[in-house]
């Protein structure tokens, strides 16, 4: 039987110190741990957290993007976003997979994001209000998301890695088609130019959201770097993405809203000013802008595709395949 | 009758003619015959694919080396006899790779075969060892190959490469225009 059991003790007579101490050498080691091998429950609770989180973000990711494919520009820009959406359909999929290896069941996990118990990317509660909005999600909003799953991609739990080597193939595809299509509209007409500013005004400082809250403020971040899930912390990813973001959002000739950037020669890095962590928390906590659309739309389709569940499974049981 | 997500499958896929399989992920899926299509619609929409198999998740059994590494299960593996049936052997060879097919063994149970794997493809160090019953899995038919996966390859629109951005930004830095 594949995939652990979360009442799967290993009965191997060593004390919890020795196997925990065992655990801790082999990912210092740089070791993959794999469905089957001994692991703290904090390790597997804090990782069915994270990646039915990551999954539920892919799925509701595929809202505020899909509700453009309609309105592409043009059949070349439709068959990209369409390719896209589908993707992020597949990563959802993918990260299911991965926390279904540590007992956790597809069922408890739809009703988890269905009920509101857990969360999603809170970047996926702002609207997308105009079509340069799309080329915005692909370069900042993915580029912040592959800076996060390269980390992970390296992260001490085997089935997580390998989903996340699998998705960071693809992301990168994500990333480049949204960076054309800004620095095509910031070259563009000047109602363009003013569509394409007008996105990244609204978008800059909820990517930035994106890392999770300062690093003094995220309790379990020292045991997530401790147990390798996490290698890098949100303020070291926040930095990287400003460094990388704003030099060539500026080459543009866009504005960032933000009059506290500015370059430190000292330092190397791009300074920026503070983040507005009321807002984070309102969005967080279910108050920003389209949490109750996005809510109800998964609500709305998982409802919808009752019948289809049901249909396919009395098919199945009358004719008795191999399953 | 209750909802249901559908059990799960387990998914393998091979990328070209002659190489070894290599495992994928998972789908649910009502039946083995929509696992397979579901498998396909979730991990052929890029690079390629030849040819995919599917087989019920609790059809695979499963040992990584730390449950092996003091050798009392093995030990006490018996070969009660009956009907030998053909099992697939998967196995991970580092660290940072995936489950890759290593071959075949004939066994009368799913231990049996885990042991006769060992035995059989143990020769250099395997991490995770997976074997299921040859009989218990849906292979892709290879007529087909071209009308299930090939339409995957023709999509270069989800290449990164297609997108010149890294020209393009160059462009933008040293001239603040991009050339025609």
């Amino acid at each position: 039987m594949y995939g652990a059991s979360v009442d799967d003790i290993k009965q191997d007579g060593k004390a919890e110190p020795e196997r925990l101490a065992e655990f801790e050498a082999r990912i210092a080691r740089g070791e993959k741990i794999e469905p089957g091998d001994w692991m703290p429950a904090e390790y597997r609770k804090q990782l069915i957290r994270m990646i039915s989180q990551h999954a539920h973000s892919e799925i509701v990711g595929m809202l505020p993007e899909g509700a453009w494919i309609t309105r592409a520009p043009s059949l070349k820009r439709k068959l990209i976003l369409l390719a896209k959406v589908q993707d992020e359909a597949g990563h959802g999929q993918y990260l299911y997979h991965a926390a279904e290896t540590l007992g956790a069941t597809r069922e408890e996990m739809v009703e988890m994001l269905l009920t509101g118990a857990a969360k999603y990317s809170n970047i996926f509660n702002y609207p997308t209000l105009n079509w340069a909005d799309i080329g915005t999600i692909g370069w900042l909003v993915d580029g912040a998301a592959i800076m996060n799953q390269t980390m992970l991609a390296r992260c001490s739990y085997g089935p997580y890695s390998r989903a996340m080597v699998r998705i960071c193939m693809e992301e990168n595809f994500h990333k480049k088609q949204g960076q054309e299509q800004v620095i095509l509209l910031s070259q563009g007409t000047p109602a363009q130019r003013r569509m394409m500013q007008d996105a990244i005004t609204r978008w800059w400082w909820p990517t930035l959201m994106m890392f999770g809250p300062h690093d003094t403020d995220s309790p379990n971040t020292p045991t997530l770097v401790k147990w390798g899930i996490k290698t890098r912390t949100n303020d070291e990813l926040r930095q990287d993405f400003v460094d990388q973001l704003a030099p060539d959002l500026m080459a543009l000739g866009l504005t960032l809203p933000d009059p506290d950037l500015k370059y430190n020669e000292e330092t190397g890095h791009w300074e920026f000013g503070s983040i507005d962590w009321d807002e984070f928390w309102r969005v967080v906590k279910g108050d920003g802008p389209m949490n109750a659309q996005r809510m109800a739309a998964r609500r709305r389709a998982h409802d919808d595709g009752l019948w289809v569940r049901q249909a396919l499974a009395a098919y199945a049981e009358k004719h008795g395949s191999l399953n | 009758m209750p909802d249901t997500q559908w059990p799960r499958f387990m998914v393998f896929q091979q990328m070209a003619p002659g190489e070894p399989l290599v495992h994928n992920g998972t789908v649910h899926a009502p039946d083995i015959e929509m696992a397979l299509l579901n498998g396909r619609d979730v991990f052929v929409r890029r690079p390629r694919a030849h040819a995919m198999w599917v087989t019920p998740v609790e059809c695979i059994f499963a040992k990584t080396a730390q449950e092996l590494a003091d050798g009392t299960w093995l030990a006490g593996v018996q070969d009660a006899g009956g009907a030998e049936e053909k099992y697939h052997v998967f196995g991970k060879l580092h660290h940072l790779g995936q489950l890759d097919q290593l071959g075949m063994v004939e066994a009368a149970s799913a231990p049996m075969a885990m042991k006769r794997a060992i035995e059989g493809f143990g020769g250099k160090p395997v991490l995770v060892w997976w074997v299921f019953p040859a009989a218990r899995t849906l292979y892709s038919d290879e007529a087909e190959a071209e009308s299930l996966f090939q339409f995957s390859e023709s999509h270069d629109f989800k290449n990164q490469a297609f997108y010149p951005v890294i020209t393009m930004m160059r462009q933008m830095r040293a001239k603040g225009k991009l050339e025609d």
